[in-house]
């Protein structure tokens, strides 16, 4: 770990005030839990000036039942997610995603808002100044070349949050606030496909609270992520699913979300062949190869691409083996 | 009154003495130095892998407010290394650089952000040479050699043969052979390297605080690139957090700090950041194996032959020991009648390893261990039972290259991990993707020839002895955290039989304690245990004496029973105290020093050149037994369970030794499964504690320690080496127990769940395919 350069540091009580100080002052970062943010400020990946503490902000803190939906915070910890009651009945997969991030000091610290915002990750981009430099940079920073793919001129960091693929399968909305108000949108409009710049909040945006809707509520779901280690490490792949079974065990409704394989969280399209058919061998091998085709895993971890979509495809269809039984 | 017995304090379950200041944080590392005024120090690094050096312009640097000084490879042109005849690296580059990341020049300044500005406005300019990252490239026609001296890159060739070998490959009824890579791995340490050095112009006298195995061999080199009287330098090593061979030479950081020290005339504080610690390296070479055995049908081995070459990296370190170890402890495991070893030790454009735990024949005996396993298959013999077909043929015994054997605890390590993990009942029925593999492993209990040949004893060890009856033991062992001082203080309190708490301890400080080699080898228990036994029976000697004066009896007839002196005839003996008083009539305090040398029938062979590396004094073995289950989705593997045991001679502290074990398999875990150092054209991608993937506690499975005691005839209490030879066992047990689970077997090192689905799927279109 490289030294932490000095910076200056806000601690706003409130959501406007945040947003006013983090319009007025250049070279500003908003930052919550920090427990990825705070690496790459000592590794020179992100150098500002003022960091905008948004911990103090008291009304973005609480899980609140609304109508059998649910509102979260953004500066809900992780560990709050992962061991609060109704989540865990009723959006399961959430809170395991939750308890899955990296170790249990990262998951006291981080909160929902910064894993949903979790910077792209690529192992060309995660290294220190002096590496990076030596290495001439990548098109993510300050550089023109991506070395994963030197000959395109697109960037693929992978986006690596747990939380926003098993918040999608429940179709989860955000609230953003910025210095134009407030805009309600779905968790999937927080992203696009682009490793360089994957979040589509407007300067001085953040996200204020996620909204989980009632009617999806109690869906069975599961989560789960490859990785060497069974902590700290950031996943290969990802998968989230809810499905939910109605009479004689035939699928009502079922949603696949991915994370890890492409710079934003995936969504699995063209699932709707599997509505009101039981999952069979054949059913279970198609969303395997579903899941496979759509993930796009490139060479940004030290592990293999084509491992990566091997594997995405193999959990994904044993989940759904597991939530069909 | 109820009878005065003598404190024991051997083979008791013992706390570390320094235990307290670690958990509670009182204790105080190279980095906690920092006195007020201290300059914070910070490298310049090569951003190239192979280049001639043109110039480093330092002028912008030196002129920044608050840079007190800058200094690059000109500072000094004696360079250092580990061994005599391979010393030809610098502290900063001189006229090449030879890895990315090699110190080209360092900066001392008032503190850590203008010391990075100075270092923003150092220029290199350099000409770019051809670079080698693999072993293959290195050593190929017509590539540019990194040191004139060496041509081809090859830092060292061995190449010898012991018995027969083409015979006994024509005797064998089998002969089955494998190739193996084994990644680089590192030690990854808790401590980032420090290092701190307080230069005192008016005496021109250095004080120097460092991270280090090895304060001896740091002051010899600091003396060497400082041209210094080494009279002028002091050396302390504070707390060390681990080292596991990464810190068994002098680093080119601690040396970096006192040449800065002095450029700025004052006090500096270099500590480098994780990654840096990953540069400065010092682990385990990637190492590619090629092995045959010959076998009889009935298992019995009739020879091996094997080429190790291994990428060395830049500069030599131990690299030349690394690759004698690989050949020489081959030997004095199993019964071996002929063997051949070629071994290559090439120079790459990568940063050099060194002596990592289980120095040199980790690798070799991975692969060794693998292929004897694929033979037990082959020829339906169970894998434990073709494993006691080559025991060596008893505890006495000489090998081809002259091991001096004494004790040999390995068949009682096979009947423990056979009985314990239910061998007999499991093996073979454990279900689809789970598995059982047994392996073993051997190491040495220090090495009988130093590095540093002096004619001095191997250690010495100094008890003082004051008027307050307290007894402080003065010892130049580098306590790391393995446990060395409290061995020490073990074995002292033992022979006087007097409770560990009327000790202290004092270590490593040059100017208070006896010089020691340092703490590699696994040589100090042995050597400094052995060291502190005499000491303390030299004290116990005068103690006698003058219990005996004061009693005015036969100094035969005293007998100590550690808090109390009496003598056989006498109703009224002596307490401690009042035998102290008399010892110190008319002498005052007293100091008595113990030593240890090795006997030179354990000095290794004459048969070839190098033949001393492998000689040791006594030599520890392990069996371990590993279960594994394999998910076949994804083709991670799971540790379920670890049965080790080892004949560690005896176990002193049983406390350390199941430590030491435990902590062995968590590191053989790493190399086996997760760890692996990876380069993008030289520079190192995996440089941090996220992507060089040490396993956490959550890996971590459940060890049973088997601890077996052969009690060594010259080790102290009969103690050998308990810390390295358990991980060397576990690598292959695993990797073997991955075959019993899955049909495949592995060969390559760690067994990354992509390596392992692409060997499962390149097997199962091969269904014949014979594991």
């Amino acid at each position: 770990m490289e030294f932490m350069p000095n910076f200056k540091l806000y601690r706003p009580d409130n959501v406007d005030d945040a947003i006013k100080i983090k319009t007025e002052h250049a070279e500003v970062r908003f930052v919550a839990g920090g427990t990825d943010m705070i690496v790459n400020v000592r590794r020179g990946i992100e150098q500002p000036q003022c960091l905008v503490d948004l911990t103090s902000i008291s009304n973005m803190n609480d899980i609140t039942e609304v109508d059998g939906g649910l509102e979260i915070g953004a500066n809900v910890t992780l560990r709050n997610v992962q061991e609060n009651k109704f989540i865990r009945q009723n959006y399961p997969c959430i809170a395991e995603a939750a308890g899955s991030v990296a170790g249990p000091t990262h998951q006291q610290y981080g909160t929902v808002g910064g894993n949903l915002c979790l910077d792209t990750r690529c192992l060309f981009y995660n290294q220190s100044e002096w590496w990076r430099q030596s290495n001439d940079y990548c098109l993510k920073e300050r550089g023109d070349t991506c070395h994963v793919a030197p000959s395109g001129k697109r960037c693929f960091a992978a986006f690596s949050g747990d939380l926003a693929p098993s918040m999608l399968v429940y179709e989860a909305e955000i609230n953003v606030v910025g210095p134009s108000g407030s805009r309600r949108i779905p968790l999937l409009e927080l992203y696009r496909d682009d490793g360089m710049a994957h979040l589509t909040l407007e300067p001085g945006e953040l996200v204020e609270r996620v909204h989980l809707p009632a009617t999806l509520a109690g869906d069975p779901s599961r989560y789960e992520k490859a990785r060497i280690r069974g902590s700290i490490d950031f996943p290969l792949a990802g998968v989230a699913i809810r499905l939910r079974k109605g009479k004689s065990n035939a699928v009502e409704d079922i949603a696949i979300a991915l994370t890890a394989v492409n710079p934003y969280p995936k969504v699995i399209s063209d699932l709707q062949n599997l509505i009101d058919g039981k999952l069979s061998e054949d059913e279970l091998d198609f969303i395997r190869d579903t899941v496979r085709k759509q993930s796009k895993p490139m060479r940004t971890t030290t592990v293999a691409p084509w491992y990566r979509r091997r594997v995405v495809g193999a959990i994904a269809r044993r989940l759904a083996a597991e939530l069909s039984a | 009154m109820n009878e005065i017995k003598p404190s024991k304090s051997i083979g008791i379950r013992k706390s570390l003495v320094d235990g307290p200041e670690k958990v509670s944080g009182k204790a105080k590392y190279s980095s906690d130095f920092m006195p007020i005024g201290c300059l914070v120090g910070r490298i310049f690094r090569s951003p190239v892998a192979h280049a001639e050096i043109i110039k480093v312009d330092i002028e912008e640097a030196k002129l920044l407010p608050g840079v007190k000084a800058v200094i690059t490879g000109d500072e000094t042109d004696e360079p250092f290394g580990i061994l005599p005849i391979a010393r030809f690296e610098f502290p900063l580059a001189r006229d090449k650089v030879r890895y990315r990341g090699e110190p080209v020049a360092c900066v001392a300044a008032i503190d850590v952000e203008t010391a990075q500005k100075a270092i923003d406005l150092i220029k290199f300019k350099y000409k770019e040479l051809p670079a080698y990252f693999t072993s293959k490239d290195a050593m190929a026609e017509g590539t540019v050699d990194l040191h004139d001296h060496r041509p081809r890159n090859i830092e060292r060739e061995v190449d010898f043969e012991l018995g027969e070998v083409d015979k006994g490959l024509s005797d064998a009824d089998f002969v089955i052979e494998e190739s193996f890579n084994c990644a680089e791995v590192c030690q990854v340490q808790s401590e980032p390297h420090a290092a701190i050095a307080e230069y005192d112009a008016e005496r021109e006298f250095i004080t120097v605080r460092a991270s280090t195995q090895v304060p001896y061999y740091d002051h010899l080199m600091l003396a060497k690139v400082l041209k210094m009287d080494e009279a002028q330098i002091r050396v302390v090593k504070p707390f060390v957090g681990g080292g596991f061979g990464c810190r068994t030479e002098s680093l080119n950081v601690t040396l970096i700090c006192a040449l800065v020290a002095r450029a700025a005339n004052g006090t500096v504080g270099l500590t480098v950041s994780r990654e840096e610690t990953f540069i400065t390296h010092r682990g385990r070479p990637e190492t590619d194996i090629e092995m045959r055995i010959g076998v009889k049908k009935d298992g019995t081995i009739t020879a091996v032959d094997y080429t190790a070459i291994q990428r060395g990296g830049a500069y030599s370190g131990y690299g030349v020991v690394t690759i004698l170890y690989s050949g020489g402890l081959l030997f004095g495991l199993y019964d071996l009648t002929a063997v051949r070893y070629k071994g290559f030790r090439v120079l790459t454009n990568t940063p050099p390893p060194g002596a990592m735990r289980g120095h040199g024949i980790t690798n070799v005996r991975y692969a060794f261990e693998a292929l004897l396993d694929k033979i037990a298959t082959k020829l339906k013999i169970d894998a434990i039972e073709i494993r006691r077909k080559n025991l060596l043929k008893g505890p006495n015994y000489e090998t081809l290259n002259e091991m001096f054997i004494n004790s040999y605890g390995l068949p009682e390590c096979l009947d423990w991990v056979e009985k314990e993990s239910q061998w007999n009942q499991r093996k073979g029925k454990m279900g689809k993707f789970r598995g059982l593999g047994v392996a073993c492993g051997h190491y040495i209990s220090g090495a009988s020839k130093p590095v540093n040949w002096t004619g001095e004893p191997h250690a010495t060890v100094h008890l003082k002895l004051d008027w307050d009856g307290s007894i402080t033991i003065l010892t130049g062992a580098p306590e790391i955290g393995q446990g060395s001082s409290t061995m020490t203080t073990q074995c002292a309190a033992e022979v006087l039989g007097l409770d560990m708490s009327r000790f202290q301890i004092i270590t490593s400080d040059s100017k208070l304690t006896p010089k020691d080699n340092g703490s590699y080898s696994s040589r100090v228990t042995y050597m400094v245990g052995n060291a502190a036994i005499d000491a303390a029976t030299n004290l116990k000697k005068i103690l006698i004496e003058a219990a005996a004066r004061k009693l005015d009896a036969n100094p035969d007839d005293v007998e100590c029973l550690g808090e109390y002196y009496s003598a056989g005839s006498q109703d009224e003996g002596l307490t401690f105290n009042e035998v102290v008083t008399a010892a110190l009539e008319g002498t005052g305090t007293i100091t008595v020093k113990g030593n240890f040398d090795t006997l030179p029938e354990s000095w290794g062979t004459k048969k070839y050149r190098g033949g001393a590396i492998s000689g040791s004094m006594a030599y520890a073995y392990a069996a371990q037994v590993v279960e594994v289950s394999v998910d076949p989705d994804t083709a991670e593997i799971k540790v379920e369970k670890v049965w080790a045991a080892q004949d560690v001679g005896k176990a002193l502290n049983p406390l350390s030794v199941e430590g030491q074990i435990e902590g062995s398999v968590w590191m053989g875990m790493g190399q086996a499964i997760s760890e692996g150092t990876l380069y993008h054209n030289g520079l190192g991608i995996t440089n941090s504690m996220l992507d060089y993937r040490v396993p956490t506690i959550i890996e971590s499975p459940p060890i049973e320690v088997g601890i077996i005691e052969s009690i060594d005839p010259n080790g102290p209490f009969g103690a050998k080496e308990a810390g390295e030879t358990s991980l060397i066992a576990f690598i292959p047990a695993l990797t073997n127990a991955v075959a019993d689970a899955i049909g495949v077997r592995p060969t390559d090192l760690p067994v990354t769940p992509d390596k392992l689905m692409e060997l499962i799927e390149k097997n199962t279109k091969n269904e014949n395919s014979v594991t």
